[in-house]
C-alpha cells in the first residue's frame, strides 16, 4: 500500500511542477479581450467540429456605448445573430423567429483581473506558444492546459500588432481538438454602420422573448451544486424558452469555461423529453428527468463533467 | 497467505479452497491490506480509474444502506475473465507499478498540440452508466442561445462561438 501510494505522490508531484503560468501569457490574455472590445471590424471565418465545417461573417463596430456586433452564417440557411449594447436577437430562418435575450454577460470576464487570475491559474497552466501567420496576420500562440481532465483546453492565437484573436481551439484531454474557430480573411479598422443591420426582414416572424428575471431555485426545492473544483455560481435566473412556461437556470464558471443546468416542468411539453448526451463541438448537453422535471445541463465542459453535475441534481419537497 | 489472496483476485480457487482466504479477509488487518494493495496495483497497471486509497470505508458505509439481495449460488456465476498478469510477489509488483506510473508522468507526450499537464490529484471519475448518444435537435438550440450569453469565451471571441447556438440541425452532409 504505502509504495504504491508513494508512487502517486511522485506522479502529484510531476503534475505541480508543471502548473506554472507565464506573466506575459497572462498579459497576451488580458490584450485578447482589450481587442474584442475595443476594435472595429469584419471578416470571415471557419467553424470546424468533428467532420462539419461552417464559414461565417462576423462585423463589429465599436462605439462609446459598448458597440454592435453582427454574426451571419454564410454556409445553409442564413442564420443572424446581431447583439447591440442591451440584446441579443437570433434570427432563425428555417423557424420564421426571433428569438431575443436580454444581455447579461456584460462583458463578464473576472478571471483575466489581476487579482482574479490566480484563480484561473489554480485550474489551467498559462503558456506561450510558437508565432504563427494567420490570414496574412502575425500571430502569438498563447495555451491554457487544463489540469484535470473536468475541463477542455485552450490554444489561442492572437495579433502581435492588435491583440484581435485570429484562430481558438478547443482540445480535449489526449490534445485532440474538439472544435476550432479559424479567420480566412479579416479587416481590422472602420466599419460603416449600415454593415451592422439584420438582412434578414423577419416581417410577421414569431418573436420569443427570454424574459428573464431572479430566481431561487433552492426555496423551491431544488439542490443543484456544480461539484466540480473551481466552477463557482455565476447567476440564477428564470426565464422562457419557446414562450412555454418559466425554465430555471444556474451558471456555474471556472473563469473560462461555462456550465448552464436548466430545470423545467415536463408537463405541458408538446413531445416527450428525450434522454442522454448530445455535442456539439466543445459544448455536451445532458438531458434527465428528476421529480417529472426535466433537467438539461449545458456547458464547454467534457461530457463527464456536464453529466456529474446533472446527475447531482436533487429536489426535496421543500417543507 | 498473499499468494492465496492473489489467487482469489485471478478467480484460480475453488469452493473449498474460499474458505481459507475469505475469512482471513474478514478478521486478519495485514489480509486486507494485501487485498487493497493488490487491487490498486492492478489497476495502476491496467490503466484503470484510480480510486482513492481510503474509499474502502466509504464503499462499506454505501453497502450498508443498500437493501439485502438475494444473489445466486457462486457455482452459477461464470467466473470473470481476467488477463493473467498477477506478478506473485507484492514487491515485484509494486516496483513494476512504481516504474510504469513514473513513466506515465515523466514520459513527454507525442503528437498535435499542448500535452494537458498530468493530474495533481487523481480525481474520483464516475464511470456511470454511459447515456444515450442523442442527435442535437432545434430543441436544444434555445438552451444553447440561453447559456452562450453566460460564457466567459465572449469576452476573447465575440460573438463567434454563437455559431454553436443557431448551428444548422440537418445532419452532415458527406462530400
Amino acid at each position: 500500500m504505502s509504495r504504491a501510494a508513494g508512487a502517486l505522490v511522485l506522479w502529484a508531484a510531476a503534475g505541480l511542477a508543471q502548473a506554472q503560468a507565464a506573466p506575459e501569457a497572462l498579459d497576451w490574455l488580458r490584450k485578447i479581450y482589450l481587442a474584442t472590445e475595443k476594435l472595429s471590424y469584419t471578416g470571415t471565418f471557419v467553424y470546424q467540429q468533428g467532420e462539419r465545417t461552417e464559414t461565417s461573417r462576423i462585423t463589429r463596430r465599436a462605439d462609446a456605448s459598448g458597440g454592435v456586433e453582427r454574426l451571419e452564417v454564410l454556409d445553409g440557411p442564413p442564420r443572424e445573430v446581431v447583439r447591440t449594447r442591451d440584446e441579443i436577437r437570433c434570427y432563425l430562418p428555417d423557424s420564421q423567429t426571433v428569438k431575443v435575450d436580454r444581455r447579461r454577460d456584460q462583458r463578464a470576464f473576472p478571471a483575466l483581473l489581476p487579482a482574479q487570475a490566480s484563480i484561473l491559474m489554480e485550474h489551467y497552466s498559462i503558456t506561450m506558444d510558437e508565432t504563427a501567420r494567420i490570414a496574412g496576420f502575425e500571430c502569438q500562440a498563447i495555451v491554457l492546459a487544463p489540469k484535470d481532465e473536468l475541463r477542455y483546453g485552450y490554444k489561442l492565437w492572437a495579433d502581435v500588432q492588435t491583440g484581435m484573436l485570429l484562430k481558438a481551439r478547443a482540445f480535449n484531454r489526449a490534445g485532440d481538438a474538439v472544435e476550432q474557430f479559424t479567420f480566412t480573411q479579416l479587416e481590422i479598422g472602420n466599419v460603416p454602420r449600415e454593415r451592422l443591420r439584420p438582412r434578414q426582414a423577419a416581417r410577421n416572424w414569431r418573436v420569443e422573448q427570454s424574459a428573464v428575471a431572479p430566481a431561487n431555485l433552492a426555496e423551491a426545492g431544488w439542490n443543484v451544486h456544480a461539484e466540480l473544483p473551481g466552477f463557482h455560481k455565476v447567476v440564477e435566473i428564470r426565464r422562457m424558452l419557446r414562450n412555454a412556461q418559466p425554465v430555471g437556470q444556474v451558471v456555474f464558471s471556472d473563469g473560462l469555461a461555462a456550465i448552464s443546468v436548466f430545470i423545467e416542468p415536463i408537463a405541458g411539453r408538446a413531445e416527450p423529453p428525450r434522454i442522454g448526451l448530445a455535442t456539439m463541438g466543445a459544448v455536451n448537453v445532458y438531458t434527465r428527468e428528476v421529480a417529472e422535471h426535466l433537467v438539461t445541463v449545458v456547458g464547454e465542459a467534457p461530457a463527464a463533467s456536464v453529466q456529474r453535475i446533472g446527475n447531482r441534481v436533487e429536489f426535496r419537497q421543500p417543507q | 497467505m498473499k499468494s492465496k489472496i492473489s489467487a482469489l483476485m485471478d478467480s484460480e480457487l475453488d469452493a473449498r479452497e474460499l474458505h481459507e482466504p475469505l475469512s482471513a479477509l474478514g478478521v486478519d488487518g495485514d489480509a486486507r491490506e494485501t487485498w487493497r494493495t493488490y487491487h490498486l496495483i492492478s489497476d495502476a497497471l491496467r490503466g484503470g480509474a484510480i480510486l482513492s486509497a481510503n474509499c474502502a470505508p466509504r464503499v462499506a458505509q454505501r453497502l450498508a444502506q443498500e437493501p439485502a439481495l438475494i444473489a445466486p449460488l457462486p457455482s452459477a456465476i461464470r467466473p470473470p475473465e481476467r488477463a493473467r498478469w498477477f506478478v506473485p510477489s507484492a514487491l515485484a509488483a509494486s516496483v513494476a507499478a512504481v516504474a510504469l506510473v513514473g513513466w506515465v508522468a515523466l514520459a513527454p507526450r507525442q503528437g498535435v498540440g499542448p500535452a494537458p499537464a498530468p493530474i495533481a490529484q487523481a480525481p474520483q471519475v464516475e464511470r456511470a452508466k454511459q447515456p444515450a448518444q442523442l442527435p442535437l435537435t432545434s430543441a436544444a438550440q434555445d438552451y444553447l442561445i440561453a447559456h452562450q450569453a453566460f460564457s466567459p469565451r465572449n469576452s476573447l471571441q465575440g460573438m463567434a462561438p454563437y455559431v454553436r447556438s443557431v448551428a444548422d440541425q440537418a445532419p452532415a452532409r458527406k462530400p
